[in-house]
C-alpha cells in the first residue's frame, strides 16, 4: 500500500531538508515520489510537522536492574505524579506494556537499553519482546567482570582473547553494542573501595580504569563494530567531577568513544558549596575530541528511582528518598537502586538540572551531542517534551530558573545563553544523531529507502503540548498513533551486532563458568526463541 | 485436544473472578497466565509465593542487600546460615557456597561458616564452623546476633552461647564480606528486618549481604515476569482498571476459601517440583488444571496434561548459580505434549472468538 503525507513541513537533518513537501511510504519503507501512480492512501498533513520516528540512544527500559527498581518502587508512578507531574502511561505501575505506548505516543519508533547483563541476557530479551511497537537493542556490560579483567592482568594482556570475548558477549546476548560502566570501580568495590578514579588500580588485577576503557576500545574497533563502546565513566555525581570527564576525553582519543549521561560529570568545586557548574569546561573538551560523542542525561524536578550498574557510586549515594535502597552485589557490575527526588528548592538539584541544559546549549556539535534523560536517572521519560520546550524556548527556560534558589543561579550561566534550538536541530538531537551513532543507518531520516518510521506533530508554541502526544505516528509504515493515542498495537523488531570470533573462546568461558560460578554459559546465550514472533532480530553489519 | 480446551475457555469465559494458581511452570507459560489473567480480570498468585511475597514486602519498605550466588561461592569469608530450610531444600547447598577455587576475593581471612538456629547438619570437612543454636528460638537469636554486631547489649541466659554469639559478632564486623543466607519462607518478617539492619550496619564499614533462596517451582522466575509485564509481583489482581497487588487478598487459598473467586486455573508443569494444591482445589470450584502428572480432579472439571518445562521441552527458568533467568535445553523433548503457554495462549484465543461471536 502506497501511503502520502501530503504537503508537511518535513525536516529531515540527515539530508539537510526543511521544507514543505510529501513523504511516501510503501512496504514499511519510505519511497520516492511515484510517477504516474496514485496513492492508496494520503494523509493530509499541510501545517504540521513531520519527522523521522525519534530514537532514544540511553534509557533503562528493560533487565534485572530495571525490573528490581520496579520491585523496590512499585509506587513509582504514584509518587512521580503527586505533584501534577505527568505520569507514566499506567498510573499504578510501570510495567513494560505501558513503557511502549508511552513512548509511541511521544513519537519514539526506537529506543536502546543501555545496561543488559551478560548472564541475565535472556531476561532483557523476554522483557523488550514484551514492549509493544517500538524497535529495540541493548547494550551489554563488561569491564568489571573477572573474566575481562584476567585478560587485562597487569603484565599479562591478552588482547587477542579480549577481542574475541567481547564478539562471543555481543554474540551471545544479542547486543547491539558495548557498555562499560565504571571501569574496574564495581570490582574495585568488591575489595571495599568506596571511590575509583581513572587511574586507579583494580586489586589483584592491577588494569587501571584508563587501561580497560582503551582495551575495550580498542577491541570495537578491531572489530568494526559501528556503536563505539558506551562508556560511564568513573566519579558519577562527585563535585569536581568534571576534571575525571575532561581526562577520559583526553586519554580515549585514538578511537571513537560515547560518553552516558555527561550532565552527571560536568560538576566543578568552586563557590561557597563546593558545588559549581563544570558545564564549560566539559563543553569544551567535548567540541574538541572530535571521536566523541555523548548524551546528556538531563535532570527534571521531581520523583524518580535511580537505576545503575555504578554500584560503587550508588552505594556512596544511599541516602534514600523514599527512604530504601537496594545494594546488589551480582557478577560483574552489580547494581545499585536509589529512589531519588530532583527538588526544585534544592540548590545541588537546581544546578544539575541547569548544567545539563547548558550542556545542550553550548554544543558547538549537535551531532554529538545526543538527548538523554538516562531514564529513569535524570528524569523519567515521559518528561521529554517539557525538556524539548525548555531547549527551544528561551522564555519558557527562563521562567524556570527564575524559580530556583537564588544561590544556583548565582552561579549558573544558563541565563546568559539565549541559544533556543531549532526543530532541525532537534531532529539532530533525538533522531538523525543517534541513529549515526548507533550505526542504525536505516532510520533517524527520511530519504528513500529508509525505514517508514515517521512522526507528525502540530506546530505550536508551547512545544511540551507539540511533543507530548504526536498527531500520527507510522511504525513500519503502519499507522500506530492516530491524534496522541495509539491505534494499532504492533511488535517492533531487536537489532544486534554478531562481529565473529576465533571459537576457541567458546570453551575457555565454558571452563571459567563451570569453575567459578557452577554454571553453563549455554543457559544464557540468548537465542531467537527468547520471542515467540520468528522476525523479531535483525544483525546489524560490522566494519571487518 | 480442542474440545477439552474449548471446555476450558467455556468454563473461564463464565468466570467472573478466576484465580491462576500453582504457576509451577516457565517463563513463557508465567507471560501466558499474565495474558489471560488480564484478559478475564483475574488474578496470578503462585504456590510458593509466601516467601517471596514477605521478602517482596520487606524490600518495599526498607530495600534489599542481595548478593549473588556467584559472589557468595566466590568472595565471603563469613557466611552465616539462618534455619533449616537452606541445607533442606538444597543438601549440596554448603558444596556449592565453599567451592575449592575461586575468584580473587577480599580480605586474608580463612573462610568460615556461621550456622545459626538449626540443627545439627553435615558441614564440608576442615571448614571452620561455628554453631549457634540452643533451646533458643531463631528469632531470638538472630536478634542477639544483629545487638552483639552492632555492640549492643543483648539478654542470653546460656553463657557459652552468649558468648558465642559475641565473638561472632566481632568476627562479621572484622569479616571483608559477610552474607547471610536464609529462606524467606522459613523465617518470619522481623527476622527478616533484623538480618537486613545487620547488614546496612556492617556495610558502614565493610562489606555484607544476604543471599534469600530461590523460591521453588520457578517462583523467582514467575514473580519477575509478573512484574515486568504489569509492574507488580504476583499476588496480583487485574479485576479492577489499573492492576492491584494485595500480598493477603489474592492469596489463593483464602480467595477459594472465601468464596470470592469463581474457578480456578491450576498449573503444575515443572519438572522435578511439585505444586502443592489449595486444600480446597478441585472441590466445588470450577477447575482447568494444566499438569505435567497424574490429578485428582473433580468430575467437571478440565485437566489439560502438559508437557514439563525442562524435561519435555526448552524453557527459561529462575537458575540459582546465575542468580537470573537462564534457558536449560529439555533433557528428552516430547513434542506431542503443549507447553503451558501454548495452552492458555489457544484457550485465550477461543475466548476472544467466542466473545466476539
Amino acid at each position: 500500500m502506497l501511503t502520502q503525507l501530503k504537503g508537511g513541513r518535513v525536516i529531515d537533518p540527515a539530508h539537510n531538508r526543511d521544507a514543505v513537501g510529501d513523504v511516501y511510504l510503501e512496504n514499511g519503507r519510505i519511497v520516492d515520489a511515484p510517477e504516474g501512480r496514485e496513492p492508496d492512501e494520503v494523509h493530509n498533513v499541510s501545517g504540521k510537522i513531520v519527522m523521522a520516528g525519534a530514537i532514544d540512544v540511553h534509557s533503562h527500559i528493560a533487565g534485572t536492574n530495571v525490573t528490581l527498581g520496579r520491585q523496590l518502587m512499585p509506587e513509582l508512578p504514584l509518587m512521580a505524579s503527586a505533584e501534577g507531574q505527568p505520569i507514566l502511561p499506567s498510573s499504578a505501575a510501570w510495567g513494560s506494556y505501558a513503557t511502549g505506548i508511552r513512548y509511541a505516543e511521544m513519537g519514539y519508533t526506537t529506543v536502546i537499553e543501555p545496561a543488559m547483563i551478560p548472564t541475565h541476557a535472556i531476561q532483557a530479551h523476554k522483557e523488550m519482546a514484551s514492549i509493544p511497537i517500538i524497535d529495540v537493542a541493548g547494550l551489554v556490560i563488561l569491564g568489571n567482570d573477572d573474566y575481562t579483567l584476567n585478560l587485562l592482568r597487569t603484565g599479562n594482556v591478552k588482547s587477542d582473547e579480549l577481542k574475541d570475548y567481547v564478539a562471543w558477549t555481543l554474540m551471545h546476548s544479542k547486543a547491539l553494542g558495548l557498555k562499560v560502566i565504571n571501569a574496574g570501580g564495581s570490582e574495585a568495590f568488591k575489595f571495599n573501595a568506596r571511590t575509583f578514579d581513572l587511574d586507579e588500580q583494580v586489586p589483584e588485577y592491577g588494569v587501571t580504569s584508563r587501561g580497560i576503557v582503551e582495551a575495550m576500545q580498542q577491541a570495537i574497533a578491531d572489530l568494526g563494530v559501528p556503536h563505539p563502546p558506551h562508556v560511564h565513566t568513573n566519579n558519577l555525581g562527585i563535585a569536581g567531577n568534571v576534571d575525571t570527564a575532561v581526562a577520559t576525553l583526553e586519554a580515549t582519543q585514538a578511537h571513537p568513544i560515547h560518553l552516558a549521561h555527561i550532565q552527571f560529570y560536568g560538576y566543578g568545586k568552586e563557590g561557597d558549596k563546593g558545588f559549581s557548574s563544570g558545564a564549560p569546561r566539559l563543553m569544551e573538551a567535548i567540541n574538541k575530541n572530535k571521536k566523541a560523542t555523548v548524551d546528556v542525561g538531563q535532570v527534571m524536578f521531581g520523583q524518580t528511582v535511580t537505576i545503575s550498574g555504578d554500584v560503587l557510586r550508588q552505594f556512596t549515594a544511599r541516602a534514600a528518598n523514599p527512604k530504601k535502597w537496594v545494594i546488589n552485589q551480582a557478577d560483574g557490575n552489580g547494581t545499585g537502586i536509589v529512589p531519588y527526588n530532583y527538588k526544585k528548592k534544592s540548590f545541588v538539584n537546581a544546578l544539575q538540572w541547569a548544567i545539563g541544559l547548558e550542556i545542550f546549549l553550548l554544543a558547538e556539535d549537535p551531532w554529538r551531542v545526543l538527548f538523554s534523560t538516562d531514564h529513569p536517572n535524570g528524569a523519567l521519560f515521559v518528561r521529554y517534551p517539557e525538556i524539548f520546550h525548555l531547549l527551544m524556548d528561551k522564555n519558557e527556560r527562563l521562567r524556570w530558573f527564575d524559580r530556583l534558589p537564588e544561590a544556583s543561579r548565582q552561579v549558573s550561566g544558563l541565563a546568559g545563553i539565549s541559544r533556543e534550538l531549532t526543530l532541525s536541530e532537534l531532529a539532530i538531537i533525538t533522531r538523525a544523531a543517534p541513529a549515526k551513532v548507533l550505526g542504525l543507518t536505516d532510520r533517524g531520516h527520511l530519504a528513500p529507502g529508509a525505514i517508514a518510521d515517521v512522526a507528525v506533530y502540530t506546530d505550536q508554541k508551547n512545544k511540551t503540548k507539540m511533543f507530548s502526544a504526536a498527531d500520527l505516528v507510522f511504525k513500519s509504515g503502519k499507522l500506530v498513533v492516530r491524534n496522541g493515542n495509539v491505534v494499532d498495537v504492533s511488535w517492533g523488531r531487536c537489532y544486534h551486532v554478531d562481529p565473529g570470533f576465533d571459537r576457541q573462546i567458546e570453551n575457555r568461558v565454558r571452563s571459567f563458568y563451570e569453575t567459578y560460578y557452577g554454571a553453563d554459559p549455554s543457559w544464557f546465550g540468548v537465542t531467537p526463541t527468547v520471542s515467540d514472533r520468528p522476525d523479531r532480530f535483525a544483525t546489524i553489519p560490522c566494519a571487518s | 485436544m480442542d474440545s477439552t480446551l474449548q471446555r476450558a475457555a467455556d468454563l473461564l469465559a463464565q468466570a467472573r473472578f478466576p484465580v491462576f494458581g500453582g504457576l509451577f511452570t516457565d517463563v513463557n507459560g508465567a507471560a501466558a497466565a499474565l495474558a489471560l489473567a488480564q484478559k478475564l480480570g483475574g488474578v496470578v498468585d503462585h504456590a510458593a509465593s509466601e516467601g517471596m511475597s514477605r521478602a517482596a514486602r520487606v524490600m518495599r519498605e526498607t530495600g534489599s542487600t542481595p548478593a549473588s550466588f556467584g559472589e557468595v561461592r566466590n568472595r565471603a569469608d563469613t557466611i552465616v546460615l539462618i534455619g533449616d530450610s537452606p541445607r533442606a531444600r538444597d543438601p549440596e547447598l554448603l558444596e556449592k557456597l565453599f567451592p575449592a577455587k575461586a575468584l580473587p576475593r577480599p580480605g586474608d581471612n580463612a573462610r568460615e561458616l556461621v550456622v545459626v538456629g538449626a540443627k545439627k547438619g553435615k558441614t564440608p570437612a576442615g571448614l571452620r564452623t561455628t554453631e549457634i543454636d540452643g533451646k533458643t528460638a531463631l528469632p531470638e537469636l538472630v536478634a542477639s546476633l544483629g545487638a552483639a554486631i552492632r555492640e549492643l547489649p543483648f539478654e542470653i541466659r546460656d553463657a557459652a552461647l552468649a558468648k558465642k554469639i559475641l565473638s561472632t559478632g566481632k568476627r562479621l564486623r572484622e569479616s571483608a564480606f559477610a552474607v547471610f543466607v536464609y529462606d524467606p519462607a522459613e523465617i518470619e518478617e522481623p527476622v527478616l528486618h533484623t538480618v537486613l539492619e545487620a547488614v546496612r550496619h556492617l556495610v558502614k564499614t565493610t562489606r555484607a549481604a544476604t543471599l534469600s533462596l530461590a523460591a521453588p517451582g520457578n517462583g523467582e522466575g514467575v514473580n519477575l515476569c509478573s512484574t515486568w509485564t504489569c509492574g507488580l509481583p504476583v499476588r496480583t489482581s487485574f479485576a479492577g482498571e489499573t492492576p492491584e497487588n494485595n500480598m493477603w487478598a489474592f492469596e489463593t487459598e483464602r480467595l477459594l476459601k472465601s468464596g470470592e473467586a469463581d474457578a480456578l486455573v491450576w498449573i503444575d508443569a515443572l519438572d522435578g517440583a511439585d505444586a502443592a494444591p489449595p486444600t480446597r482445589a478441585f472441590r466445588g470450584i470450577s477447575s482447568v488444571v494444566l499438569s505435567s502428572k497424574p490429578v485428582k480432579a473433580g468430575r467437571d472439571d478440565v485437566v489439560v496434561e502438559v508437557g514439563a518445562a525442562v524435561a519435555d521441552h526448552d524453557a527459561a527458568v529462575y537458575l540459582p548459580p546465575i542468580a537470573g533467568i537462564g534457558e536449560v535445553k529439555a533433557t528428552s523433548a516430547d513434542a506431542s505434549k503443549p507447553t503451558v503457554a501454548d495452552v492458555l495462549n489457544k484457550i485465550g484465543t477461543l475466548i476472544d472468538a467466542k466473545r466476539a461471536a
